[in-house]
């Protein structure tokens, strides 16, 4: 299947567009490479790739203003930048960025989140009931989470939290979309309330809550459910 | 004018002005009039009236007695009503009854019998004195209205020519001090008083402008100056406050605030100004209240907007210089970590560039993160944090460098939230763990504690080190600081002070001392009590 995928990677930097074509390529996906803005839109028109790495430092553009044109357009974005504001990572998040590496990444790291990307994308088409992590099994339409096997009993709002992030698993999730669509308008700033669950959430499925492989926490971002595979 | 005690400011911006000609400033547009126009008492009459009025009276008496001799036409007293007329529409009413009198005698002397005397033998002639004394008065009524309604439209023209004047002369100005200078001087033109300008500075009343501008102020117009800008009321000579004052003062502002106080004076002691120019000058003082306070705004917007730009330029300068160095970076750990060594020796040669890239990969986030404390470019957005929950992730971001390095954490898990900006708080616990890691020993573990304290909450990030020397705890989050004598190495000196400059940017108190259970060193986050948030139930 990954063979008929497209990456299209957007950067100015050529060293950086050479390293990360070497490591996709050994994935066998399809690479195409942009170094500007005009360039990428010109690519995301012609080539049709599913997935677009976005560098936002661009030199023609800010690369903000693209998520939404190539967004528009149907790929997946994954923003990849070297600037570490959180309200930087927010605001491309929110502007439809389906996910965001900060610079310097490791390239695993980036093949983990196009193969998120890729299995939401799959998801939300053929919409998977069961999401896995690790001995965490989490069946939304039977509304039910298993820990080994066995049934665990979670708080409606924990099994909200878990729920909004189980549909896109691997994926960072807003404290302000997970706020919104859990607890409703006008709770977009009720951080804490997110906090109560999730520290709920690692209490009951996690290993060892001290360190979480499950909820993973992004400072100031929001959460991302670590899925296995 | 008195000289006990010159106003403060006063002598100051009339030194600045001296010798800035009035004319020049006050440019007059061609064919203005100075408002309202002096009116004439044309009910007196003037020589010309009486000499045109009774000259065309002796010109119809000999057109008339040319006539008369032709033949005796009874109605000949008709001929006497166009001097009449002619006195009462342009010489005034008195000038038309003294016509009419004139005509009256003239007709009755030369036309009724019995001719040359002054006698009136038929009644019917009396009809013809009274029509020309009544058409005199009427007629001079009449005509008098009309003048005073030509005059009332010329002065209302007058007025808003000298207000559409003064208008565009205001739009043009972009300094408070021309903008007094040009109110006083104008409203001293039209109304032909003494004007001053006095506004509120910290406090203080300043003299802004004055015309003429050797004009002082005592005491008590001082106090009506205070008054009328306090209460946003008039005050001052002839007013219902302070009217012992000499001048009197008037609030100017907009949108119910008092920006300043225009006083108004006569060296005469009369009325300051006459009741049927204040409309005049009320519009003139709403004209400058608005240039006023178009000027503040101005100046504040301009203050704004050099802040903004400078906060802009910060920025840029940061996310370039990030993207800079990141980049370069980003290759160099990439393509290490996509090198496949072939033997031990490049096996370990690699891993020890890679730890090296890594440590600059620290070293330019901190070299970063203290140029925006320097800069004071901390933008904070503080929100409940759970202590456990960011410990992990610090943890875990930190992976790359602590290998396989323990890390206990004791955090319990009904703790307080911490108020603080997640991401500044993620980098300082960053910091305070590679630290510990770095300098606690070769294999010693890190300890991270959260303990409720009776002011708040403290948390310990502690190592199995050394320690720190006692003399040497209060210098060690200064730029730069390494113990001396340590074998501490490798480090950049950044990390502590940008432990430090962000927590006391979110107003965190942090200390260095050494365990109180055991060797090494530990560093204390305290959060206060007005810092925590007890966390809700569901």
């Amino acid at each position: 299947m990954t063979s008929t995928v497209t990456i299209l990677i957007v950067d100015d930097e050529a060293a950086i567009r050479r390293l990360l074509h070497a490591s996709l390529a050994r994935a066998s996906y399809r690479i195409v490479e942009a170094g500007s803005a005009r360039e990428a839109l010109a690519a995301v028109q012609i080539d049709k790739p599913e997935v677009v790495l976005l560098d936002l430092g661009l030199p023609d553009r800010d690369g903000l203003e693209l998520i939404p044109v190539i967004k528009g357009a149907g790929p997946a974005v994954i923003v990849i930048s070297a600037r570490d504001a959180t309200d930087q990572k927010v605001t491309a998040l929110d502007l439809g960025a389906d996910d965001y590496v900060a610079k310097p990444f490791d390239s695993e790291e980036v093949l983990a989140r196009i193969r998120a990307t890729l299995r939401h994308r799959l998801a939300s088409e053929t919409g998977i009931p069961v999401i896995r992590c690790g001995d965490v099994e989490i069946d939304l339409a039977a509304r039910q989470v298993r820990k080994s096997g066995e049934e665990v009993h979670l708080t409606p709002k924990e099994y909200g939290l878990v729920a909004e992030l189980a549909k896109s698993p691997g994926r960072v999730v807003t404290h302000s979309h997970l706020l919104r669509s859990i607890w409703g308008p006008g709770h977009e700033s009720d951080v804490e309330y997110l906090r109560v669950a999730a520290r709920g959430v690692r209490r009951k499925l996690e290993q060892d809550p001290a360190q979480p492989n499950l909820l993973r926490n992004e400072p100031g971002v929001g959460y991302r459910l670590m899925v296995s595979g | 004018m008195n000289d006990s005690g010159p106003y403060p400011g006063a002598m100051l911006s009339v030194a600045a002005r001296q010798g800035r000609p009035r004319k020049g400033f006050l440019e007059e547009p061609p064919g203005r009039w100075p408002v309202p126009p002096p009116r004439v008492r044309r009910d007196q009459g003037t020589f010309a009236g009486y000499a045109v009025s009774l000259g065309l009276g002796a010109v119809v008496t000999v057109l008339g007695k040319a006539m008369f001799e032709r033949g005796n036409i009874t109605n000949i007293g008709l001929l006497y009503l166009i001097p009449v007329m002619l006195a009462a529409t342009r010489y005034g009413m008195r000038t038309a009854v003294i016509t009419s009198l004139a005509c009256s005698l003239a007709y009755n002397f030369f036309f009724i019998p019995p001719l040359h005397t002054l006698t009136i033998q038929d009644p019917q002639n009396f009809i013809t004195v009274l029509v020309l004394l009544g058409v005199a008065i009427v007629g001079s009524r009449l005509a008098s209205r009309v003048r005073d309604q030509a005059l009332l439209a010329q002065a209302s023209a007058a007025q808003s020519s000298s207000l559409a004047g003064f208008a565009r002369q205001l739009t043009g100005i972009s300094a408070v001090d021309e903008l007094s200078h040009l109110l006083c001087c104008e409203v001293s033109y039209l109304l032909e008083c003494n004007t001053i300008l006095v506004m509120a500075d910290r406090e203080q009343l300043t003299v802004r402008a004055a015309a003429p501008i050797a004009v002082r102020l005592e005491m008590l117009d001082e106090a009506a100056a205070r008054w009328a800008l306090d209460h946003d009321r008039p005050a001052g000579h002839g007013s219902d406050t302070l009217s012992a004052a000499e001048w009197l003062f008037y609030p100017v502002g907009s949108a119910g605030k008092t920006l300043a106080v225009f006083g108004l004076a006569r060296s005469d002691a009369r009325a300051a100004i006459r009741a049927d120019q204040l409309p005049l000058l009320l519009s003139l003082l709403d004209q400058a209240g608005l240039a006023l306070e178009r000027i503040a705004l101005e100046v504040e917007m301009s203050a704004l907007d050099h802040v903004r730009e400078r906060d802009r330029l910060r920025h840029a300068l940061l996310s370039s210089v990030s993207h800079d160095l990141r980049t370069p970076l980003t290759t160099i750990l990439g393509t290490l970590g996509a090198m496949h060594p072939t033997s031990a020796e490049q096996e370990s040669q690699l891993a020890a560039t890679r730890a090296a890239a890594e440590r600059l990969h620290r070293f330019v986030a901190n070299l970063l993160d203290m140029v925006r404390i320097e800069a004071g470019a901390l933008d904070q957005k503080i929100e409940p944090v759970d202590l456990a929950e960011a410990v992990a992730s610090a943890v875990h971001d930190l992976a790359p460098i602590l290998h396989d390095r323990r890390v206990d954490t004791a955090i319990a898990h009904d703790l307080p939230f911490v108020l603080v900006d997640p991401q500044l708080f993620h980098h300082c616990l960053i910091n305070l763990v590679e630290n510990a890691a770095k300098y606690g020993g070769s294999d010693g573990a890190v300890i991270v504690r959260a303990l409720r304290e009776p002011t708040g909450l403290m948390l310990c990030v502690e190592d199995e080190g050394p320690g720190i020397p006692e003399e040497q705890q209060g210098r060690i989050f200064e730029t730069f600081t390494r113990l001396e004598g340590s074998d501490r190495k490798g480090g950049t000196g950044l990390g502590l002070a940008i432990v430090k400059g962000f927590a006391e940017a979110m107003g965190l108190q942090v200390t260095a001392t050494n365990r109180d259970d055991g060797q090494g060193a530990s560093f204390r986050i305290l959060f206060r009590s007005s810092q925590l948030r007890e966390s809700p139930g569901e």
